[in-house]
């Protein structure tokens, strides 16, 4: 057993609004650079749609994540061979216009321009050529809200084995949101197709970086993330990525797209697993296994032999003790309500969610469908259980339902509990909740406090041994751009 | 030609390429490692660049290789093949590969001057050496076909110059006093291309990810240190 800790979030996305506070606050801190004006290390997508970039989940399209080659796990866009191969030119990496072309109002010219016969305008700047772009053929979020043609967004892989026909119907139209952010999985092909060996994963908590030193811009990982989460940036020819606010997390601060989540969905936490197993359960051979596989990986942060053995192993007593009140364990482990996206990637992905309820309120407030108490049966969704099921496990829709299951039951028995002020204990039969469980996950879920969705331990810093020999290994272009500057004078436009 | 001009350009001007090519390679290496990168502009360009950047880089890259046989003395090519089989060889692999990266290059040329989004992003430096590989190319070939016919000596000559150079025969230049003057341009344009290389973005011929096959598994996880 080799024990490994990992960093790993939770989204709620019954409680997302898709404010986009997350993207924004997100793209101030960490993208707000020349190179890099199009990448969302965060973006937010409306779902049912192809997203950002153009259909990112179609893997037919992209070649991203794994496959399984003569039972060997290889990456989807070939062996090394064939990756070394597509140096030159890559086949099937995305190119700015499948994301969008990056723009700008040139505002200044309302200030300096002369009289105007006509009432002035912005328009749109291209920020890759300056010019003025007749049109704005789209952005991270042009779908936002169901934007679009019902015929272009159902384009997406999600609604395989689903009747999508149906929803394409006004009346039968649903809607959820899905932030998005790298997913620090256990097994990133972005690191496995790395030629220069320039992608790494931290030892100490999992988070996947791109040692700005080391990266040669072969461009290989951007085809190769599944969620095509890893961005190429046009000015410095290198790759970027979500660094899960690395600063932020070693102080024991949350990352800035949690910090200034308006409707508290975001939690974080540890995780301890057992890294010999990754390479067995990424390479699950039926994909509706995966999600169980995955949880099978996880140890308990409770077991005394757990803890133990990752003691000897050299985890610090701060990381066992905030895996032991980890807020992932709970939603993940405890209650199942917690999933991951796309597990057939077979990438492991660390960032899971909670799927969305969408009762039909106003069929059941008339009576024609039926209901567990006061709310609707978790059969009666709005948005159909297989199409979250192609999102979170595979299309295997029995664990969705169930976590569905649990969750109405939670707000039925709360609600006798606060409204009706007698505990009705019948609704939670058949979902293996006890009431502490109930009102435990009442608390964390529903009011959500701060310091039960955020559990992080501050790194060991102290025990850094060369702090220098680290500048600009941790994924972003080095903090001392005059440094570059200077030499790029030296040997003339490098 | 003028005697003390050959001597300039054959004698000195290699081992003069030379020493500025090594300093660049190692000071570059040494002090600015991180600045040496692909500098690929596919992600902002359209779909000509996978033809153009394919057999451009196919074809120097076999050009280049076919180059390194000059540096293989006479009595070890005899052993397996004459010079005249040896020149055969390298005339028509060379004129194949070579054409093959001068159309790769036009194409990538053409989309440099054209594609708005290359043209708002190109230095002066980038025009600069891929119009100078082009011509390097260009006249490669134009020497290949001048002089294809003429004694196998004049053959032999070049590699018997390019050994001389490299193991700082103070004659070297004689040895291609009465040469032709295509393989003069070309390989006085090829030492140039050698002196400015470590200061231009084909440094990344030199990083090419060979590691990439020695590295056990896929995936990397580094300890903090």
């Amino acid at each position: 057993m080799n024990i490994r800790a990992q960093i790993a979030m939770v989204m709620n996305l019954d409680k997302c609004i898709g404010c986009h506070t997350c993207s924004v606050t997100c793209k101030n801190v960490w993208t707000s650079r020349k190179g890099v004006e199009y990448v969302w290390f965060n973006n937010v997508e409306t779902k049912p749609g192809i997203g950002y970039p153009d259909e990112w989940e179609n893997q037919e399209r992209w070649k991203g994540g794994w496959k399984i080659d003569k039972d060997r796990l290889t990456p989807k866009m070939g062996n090394k061979l064939g990756i070394m191969k597509n140096l030159f030119a890559s086949p099937t990496m995305p190119t700015i216009d499948d994301y969008y072309e990056p723009f700008t109002f040139n505002y200044s010219i309302l200030h300096k321009g002369s009289k105007f016969k006509t009432p002035p305008t912005a328009r749109p700047h291209s920020i890759l050529t300056g010019k003025v772009m007749e049109k704005i053929e789209k952005t991270p979020n042009w779908e936002d809200d169901l934007g679009g043609e019902f015929k272009n967004r159902s384009k997406e892989t999600n609604f395989k084995n689903v009747p999508k026909d149906i929803y394409g119907e006004f009346e039968n139209s649903f809607i959820m949101y899905l932030p998005r952010i790298c997913e620090h999985c256990l097994n990133p092909t972005c690191v496995a197709v790395c030629p220069s060996g320039a992608i790494y994963k931290r030892e100490e908590d999992g988070i996947v970086l791109i040692d700005q030193d080391r990266c040669r811009g072969w461009r290989q990982c951007v085809s190769g993330c599944p969620y095509k989460k890893v961005y190429f940036n046009w000015e410095t020819h290198k790759s970027e990525k979500c660094t899960f606010c690395y600063p932020r997390i070693e102080v024991g601060e949350s990352t800035i797209c949690s910090e200034s989540c308006v409707g508290r969905i975001r939690y974080i936490g540890m995780i301890l697993y057992d890294a010999d197993k990754i390479k067995e359960v990424a390479a699950t051979p039926d994909e509706k296994d995966l999600y169980e596989e995955h949880l099978n990986m996880f140890l308990d942060p409770n077991d005394p032999e757990v803890i133990a053995e990752a003691q000897k192993q050299g985890i610090h007593h701060n990381v066992l003790e905030a895996a032991a009140s980890s807020p992932i364990y709970k939603m993940a482990i405890d209650w199942k309500v917690a999933f991951p996206l796309h597990p057939e990637y077979r990438t492991l992905p660390m960032v899971w969610y909670v799927p969305p309820l969408s009762p039909i309120q106003s069929a059941v407030n008339s009576g024609t469908i039926g209901m567990n108490g006061i709310l609707p049966d978790v059969d009666d969704m709005r948005i159909s259980h297989k199409y979250l099921a192609n999102l979170f496990t595979a299309g295997d829709e029995k664990p969705i339902k169930e976590a569905l299951k649990r969750m109405l039951a939670m707000r039925a028995y709360m609600r006798s509990k606060t409204v009706d002020k007698e505990i009705n204990t019948e609704v939670l039969e058949g979902t293996g909740l006890t009431p502490e469980e109930t009102e435990k996950m009442y608390h964390l879920m529903a009011i959500a406090n701060y310091k039960d969705r955020f559990v992080i331990p501050t790194s060991h810093r102290e025990e850094a041994k060369n702090v220098y020999q680290h500048q600009s290994s941790g994924g972003y272009p080095d903090g001392d751009s005059n440094d570059t500057e200077k030499f790029k004078n030296l040997f003339g436009g490098i | 030609m003028d005697n003390f001009i050959n001597n300039l350009l054959f004698t000195y001007f290699p081992l003069i390429a030379l020493a500025i090519f090594w300093f660049g390679i190692i000071t570059r290496l040494i002090m600015i490692n991180k600045t040496v990168h692909a500098d690929s502009t596919q992600f902002i360009a359209d779909k000509k660049v996978k033809l153009g950047s394919n057999l451009f880089h196919v074809g120097i890259i076999l050009v280049f290789f076919g180059h390194l046989t000059l540096f293989i003395p006479e009595w070890v090519y005899h052993m397996v093949m004459t010079t005249e089989t040896k020149r055969i060889i390298a005339l028509t692999m060379g004129s194949f590969f070579g054409t093959m990266a001068v159309v790769g290059m036009s194409i990538l040329i053409i989309r440099r001057f054209n594609a708005p989004r290359m043209k708002a992003n190109s230095s002066i430096l980038d025009y600069f050496i891929i119009i100078l590989l082009l011509v390097e190319a260009v006249l490669g070939l134009t020497a290949v076909a001048g002089t294809a016919t003429t004694p196998i000596e004049k053959y032999a000559a070049l590699s018997e110059w390019a050994q001389a150079v490299v193991t700082f025969q103070p004659d070297a230049g004689a040895i291609l006093i009465n040469h032709s003057i295509q393989y003069k341009i070309h390989i006085v344009t090829g030492l140039f291309i050698f002196m400015i290389f470590p200061y231009t973005k084909l440094m990344h011929m030199l990083v090419y990810p060979f590691v990439y096959f020695l590295r056990s598994g896929y995936q990397l996880v580094r300890r903090r240190s």
